[in-house]
């Protein structure tokens, strides 16, 4: 019966010792990954910003400046993606829209992201834009990897359509959540009119003509919850000029925007409560079960082995023959 | 040897559950219906 128990503890150890490595190294890649159908959305604003006015080409200050950002899974697109790339793939549609203080269109710049739904490095099917025109992304947007490490990373910024270091500056506590700040430079580059204007009947290959060129720089910063590789706040020191041409009268530059983007305070406590969640099936895989299975594993290995020992030891002393005594004669 | 059965009756389980996981995967749904937004939502 002990042997039997023992042999059952053996062949549990062994499972679960086995489990450990395999859930992190095997399964975690394979089932962790961003939902295809992912919905989101944020609202970022920008107080006391510069705005141009293209009523009269000069620039002013405006009270706010609120920048909505939604990201939407096309799950249909991520499905063919999929198979011309041979891997889970996830495709966002997203929208960044820009509206001044009355509610008016400052900026409307939409882009699909196509990425590994589990390591995030770009895929470059048909489809991958920004604003309309075709682009081939290298580097993270959005979203880091799971299990993000504390080194730079290469991250693509939409607006100039290249792609640079993005620096890992240390970890910090974000609102109970331990994160790394990662900050990224964009020095002043000449960039693309977007396609639709703030002002109806002005075109960007009307303005482009005129010789006026759009400049823009930007310093992002990002606290990325390590775990998920989510950001789960960000901002953007963000600054966009027009130079030259006759479009400025004379002037050598106006500035189009200027202002300090920040997530507004009520998507900054759902987005931590969100990251906050979205943690534990990932520690799980990655942490809690691989090492409780791996010392459940040693536990039940050491409890079969005392069995077994216990099992092939001998019951007790041999009893010992006592002579009978001898009759004694008189 | 029955010792070596049962180890690899372990491993055999585990094998076997760590393939359903993975093949499993994780269900894609459909796109949602929501727009892009052009409006500041009030609240996420």
């Amino acid at each position: 019966m002990r042997r039997k128990a023992g042999l059952i503890l053996l062949a549990l150890a062994v499972f679960f010792t086995a489990l450990s490595p395999l859930l992190r190294w095997y399964v975690f890649p394979r089932v962790a990954k961003v939902p295809a159908n992912q919905y989101q959305t944020m609202v970022l604003q920008a107080k006391n910003a510069t705005l141009l006015d293209y009523s009269t080409m000069t620039s002013r200050t405006v009270p706010e400046v609120t920048v909505v950002q939604t990201l939407k899974g096309n799950v249909e697109a991520a499905r063919k993606a999929g198979r011309t790339a041979g891997r889970d793939v996830v495709v966002w549609d997203g929208l960044s829209y820009a509206q001044g203080p009355n509610g008016e269109m400052v900026s409307s710049f939409p882009e699909r992201y196509i990425f590994d739904a589990h390591s995030q490095e770009p895929v470059h099917v048909t489809g991958e834009s920004v604003d309309g025109d075709p682009v081939q992304r290298h580097g993270i947007e959005f979203k880091w990897p799971f299990l993000t490490q504390k080194r730079d990373y290469e991250y693509f910024d939409a607006q100039a359509r290249v792609t640079a270091p993005i620096h890992y500056k240390g970890t910090r506590n974000f609102r109970g959540l331990t994160v790394y700040y990662f900050e990224q430079t964009i020095p002043w580059t000449k960039v693309p009119y977007p396609r639709v204007m703030p002002v109806k009947g002005l075109t960007r290959e009307w303005v482009a003509k005129t010789g006026t060129a759009r400049w823009y720089t930007t310093v992002r910063r990002f606290w990325v919850e390590p775990v998920t590789g989510a950001p789960v706040y960000g901002e953007e020191i963000h600054r966009e000029e027009l130079r030259g041409g006759t479009l400025l009268g004379g002037r050598a530059k106006v500035t189009a925007f200027a202002g300090h983007v920040k997530m507004r305070e009520d998507y900054i406590r759902s987005t931590v409560a969100l990251v906050k969640h979205n943690r534990l099936p990932i520690l799980l895989l990655t942490s809690y079960l691989p090492w409780g299975f791996l010392a459940l594993g040693v536990c039940l290995l050491a409890l079969s082995l005392c069995l077994e020992a216990r099992g092939r030891r001998p019951d007790g002393p041999a009893p010992t023959e006592t002579a009978e005594p001898e009759p004694v004669t008189a | 040897m029955r010792a070596l059965v049962a180890a690899a009756i372990g491993l055999a389980a585990a094998l076997a559950v760590v393939f359903a996981l993975a093949a499993m995967g994780s269900p894609s749904g459909s796109t949602s219906p929501k727009p892009l937004l052009t409006t500041v939502p009030g609240h996420p």
